[in-house]
């Protein structure tokens, strides 16, 4: 009897902790940002930061170390490839530089969207989330830099991802690549509009609507659409188109478009300081 | 040093979380890293039973969730369950293999992570259970599976329990 009594204690207690759980996420759902839990949340994250720069500046090698293992080979291959490459672009560039002088007159002429400049700050990728589901990023600047929730994140080649979180010192950048991210893009050539879901670590993203007559061609450049009321401002490259093809009876083609960024292997980020449609 | 269980668990507690932070999110097979917190909850249940499974399950999965983008709460729940439902299956069975607690990790971190994906879902993010879960849930199992004896040490440790109390002790 004592034993049945016991452990149905134990099961109340269960109870209670799942009831706690339960309550706290739901506080989280309903908490608009800057309520009491982020603010638990946030300074978490701060008083952490000092630690987790100390334990990174030590792991860094192992990380190397590990993706230098499990990527031996195609860092080879990665090797060859960016040696052919150089020789091209060292070509290319000489041509290219009459081209770039004609486009910033141009640019200066018309005064196009993209040339805007919008303020930015520049930080360091300090870690991977740690979750085996979302793909989000640290970064070592945070609200004292003026980064908010929301603000799109961009390296020199492309589009990252945006903010979704900001604590005084750090910020966590969710990819593009993540399943739950949606970027309102457009295909340079043809200028149709469309939108690229996130498919997962290393996979392409996906673009959905695209009308049957839409003429595509792989290696087609994407670039953020930045339609008014849209997370991203427009024409921040995103990707190339890897393959575009017709299912039997499908009513739109199924795209799919490979990321400039490579994701996996950022150091720096520059996160643009842009809320919104101006 | 103090024998205190509530100071050594919080210490390990935190010691995991910061390997978890910073070494074993770059030591990834697949892009899948171990769960060390749910690891935790279930060393925890191996070695102190249902009660101490689940407490240390709701803290760890708590902490950890403070660093993740998922709603806050959604591991502790997860974790507190998994921890109390590790502790009750080994009072029931007779502790005498090392085996044990590497199949108990297996099994209790992929049914972890299925109840957290499938949690997930039900709170409104649908963007985990997708094809990808199943080996997700597999290499987490395994990963998981071979650093359990090392955890349950720990655990053994936090908890202050012997093996005479019911816990175990590799």
């Amino acid at each position: 009897m004592a034993v049945y009594r016991r452990s149905r204690r134990h099961r109340f207690l269960l109870v209670l902790l799942a009831l706690t759980s339960i309550t706290v996420i739901t506080l989280d759902f309903r908490g608009e940002s800057g309520g009491f839990l982020d603010g638990v949340r946030n300074g978490a994250r701060d008083a952490f930061a000092p630690v987790q720069s100390a334990a990174d500046s030590v792991f860094n090698p192992v990380g190397d170390f590990f993706g230098g293992l499990t990527r031996y080979g195609s860092l080879k291959a990665e090797n060859d490839r960016l040696r052919s490459d150089l020789a091209q672009a060292r070509s290319e560039s000489l041509r290219q530089a009459g081209a770039e002088r004609e486009r910033q007159k141009l640019l200066a002429l018309q005064n196009l969207e993209f040339a805007q400049d919008i303020p930015s700050v520049s930080a360091r990728v300090v870690s991977n989330g740690p979750s085996n589901f979302q793909l989000t990023v640290a970064i070592d600047k945070g609200t004292d830099d003026r980064i908010a929730a929301g603000m799109p994140v961009v390296t020199g080649s492309g589009l990252v991802g945006r903010v979704v979180d900001a604590s005084r010192s750090r910020a966590t950048v969710m990819l593009v690549t993540d399943r739950s991210s949606n970027v309102g893009i457009r295909l340079q050539t043809s200028g149709t509009l469309a939108v690229a879901r996130g498919g997962g670590a290393d996979k392409s993203l996906s673009v959905d609507l695209v009308d049957l007559t839409t003429p595509l061609s792989p290696g087609e450049a994407v670039v953020t659409s930045g339609l008014q009321g849209s997370v991203f401002p427009p024409d921040l490259p995103l990707g190339r188109v890897s393959t575009a093809k017709v299912e039997p009876g499908a009513l739109s083609q199924s795209v799919t478009v490979d990321p400039l960024v490579e994701l996996d292997r950022m150091e720096f980020v520059k996160v643009l300081l842009w809320s919104g449609q101006p | 040093m103090t024998s205190d269980p509530r100071l050594r668990v919080p210490l390990v507690v935190l010691t995991v979380l910061i390997l978890d932070l910073s070494l074993f999110t770059r030591v990834r097979v697949a892009g899948v890293m171990p769960d060390l917190m749910l690891l935790l909850a279930i060393a925890a249940g191996i070695t102190g039973g249902q009660v101490r499974g689940a407490v240390v399950g709701f803290g760890s999965g708590m902490v950890v969730d403070l660093f993740l983008q998922t709603p806050l709460g959604l591991s502790a729940l997860v974790f507190s369950v998994v921890g109390y439902t590790v502790g009750t299956a080994q009072t029931g069975i007779l502790r005498a293999s090392w085996w044990i607690p590497v199949v108990t990790a297996f099994v209790a971190s992929a049914g972890g992570v299925l109840f957290f994906a499938l949690a997930a879902t039900v709170v409104g993010d649908t963007s985990l259970v997708t094809a990808r879960l199943g080996l997700v849930m597999a290499l987490v199992g395994v990963m998981n599976a071979l650093l359990a004896p090392l955890a349950v040490r720990m655990m053994a440790w936090a908890l202050d329990c012997t093996p005479a109390r019911g816990g175990y002790v590799v």
